[in-house]
């Protein structure tokens, strides 16, 4: 055998055995999984908190405003969910325990991420309008007109619009950070899948 | 100098730095954690104290490298750390080599005779570089690991007349270890 030839085969055979994944990033891909599992069981609770006590509502007073918000609220719940299993199919587990299939797994967590963070502007948004527009239409007859009742006409708007601006707050940060992440994430996976020099 | 032979430019940390130094710690070790896990299996004989000579190695490159000041390459700075975690660890445990069937696996893959015999090739080379004294042994899993004279000079400090000597002598004797398996 060649003498070059020889050594190839030998560095093929040492660097056939199993690659184990990076430790950081194992335990990272983990702390997600844990994250997604309680993330669900979260929105199983909610799904169940706010459908279920819209239900009771529209059965212990079966008016066509309690109605109408039942069946809105249960369509954002749908919509919801609609979009949470879809994005996150495939982003449960790795496809293989090496470190290629973390990294790609760590990447398709990473979009869903990113486009939960734009579905959920859009999801906020329309949930905010038609509840205040809903409790708006249920206020006193002597209400103000509506753009002044939405300018800071109750400490109860205040409080709306202190969260909606801490909610925003929050999406602008996470999406910074997520992108930051998607970033570095495909920048190893090139590195992983180009042959070092 | 730092303890692990890496040139050293002390000096404090902020935040920012700490952020990028966690960044390009996370990149070396997903980029070159295969090939310092083979190189920590090469110093070992169970999975577990691979695992621990693994974290030894890990801490020493954390602790090493808010000092990197860029001289050798990334590969390099990291393979002279692992290499003298590795000695130091060996004077410690005085580890023994394993047998070949401690390093033979079974390999599932689609043709199960071709993946056992490819896989069993390579468990007797493992073996084979493991039984080598430890100077042979740096200098062949280096090369086995793709990296050339200069490099292999630079992480362990010697002459590279003197990593070409070793390394011929080495795969004689490997090949004669293996002959042996055979």
């Amino acid at each position: 055998m060649n003498i070059d030839a020889e050594l190839d085969v030998w560095r093929r055979q040492w660097q056939s055995g199993v690659e184990p994944v990076p430790p950081d990033l194992l335990r990272k891909v983990e702390l997600q999984s844990r994250f997604m599992k309680i993330a669900f069981a979260a929105d199983i609770l909610v799904t169940a908190g706010i459908g279920g006590g819209v239900i009771a509502l529209a059965v212990r007073s079966p008016k066509p405003d309690i109605l109408l918000l039942a069946i809105v609220t249960w369509l954002f719940i749908f919509a919801a969910w609609t979009f949470s299993l879809t994005v996150n199919r495939g982003t449960w587990s790795p496809a293989a325990l090496d470190t290629a299939s973390f990294v790609d797994l760590s990447i398709r967590r990473c979009r869903a991420r990113l486009a939960a963070v734009r579905f959920g502007t859009v999801l906020y948004l329309s949930e905010i309008a038609f509840c205040l527009g809903w409790i708006y239409r249920h206020a006193p007859q002597n209400r103000p007109s509506l753009l002044a009742w939405l300018v800071f006409s109750s400490l109860f708007i205040d409080m709306v619009w202190m969260c909606t601006l801490a909610f925003f707050a929050f999406l602008f940060w996470y999406r910074r950070k997520k992108r930051a992440e998607l970033a570095w994430l495909l920048d190893l996976q090139r590195q992983i899948s180009e042959p070092r020099a | 100098m730092g303890s692990d032979g890496v040139v050293f430019d002390a000096g404090p940390l902020n935040l920012v730095d700490r952020v990028t130094l966690e960044r390009q710690f996370d990149r070396l070790l997903a980029a070159n954690g295969p090939a310092l896990t083979r190189l920590a299996a090469s110093y070992t004989n169970t999975a577990g104290d691979r695992d621990d000579l693994l974290q030894e190695i890990a801490l020493a490159i954390w602790q090493a490298l808010p000092r990197f000041r860029g001289e050798s390459s990334e590969r390099t700075f990291l393979f002279r750390i692992a290499h003298n975690r590795a000695i130091s660890y060996l004077a410690r445990v005085r580890s023994q080599p394993p047998s070949v069937e401690e390093w033979e696996v079974h390999d599932p893959s689609p043709n199960p005779e071709l993946g056992l015999a490819r896989e069993q090739a390579a468990a007797r080379l493992r073996a084979a570089v493991h039984r080598l004294p430890v100077a042979w042994r740096q200098v062949v899993t280096l090369t086995l690991e793709g990296l050339g004279y200069g490099e292999i000079a630079e992480v362990l400090g010697i002459s590279e007349s003197n990593v070409g000597a070793r390394l011929s002598r080495a795969r004689q004797m490997l090949r004669e270890a293996l002959e042996n398996k055979k």
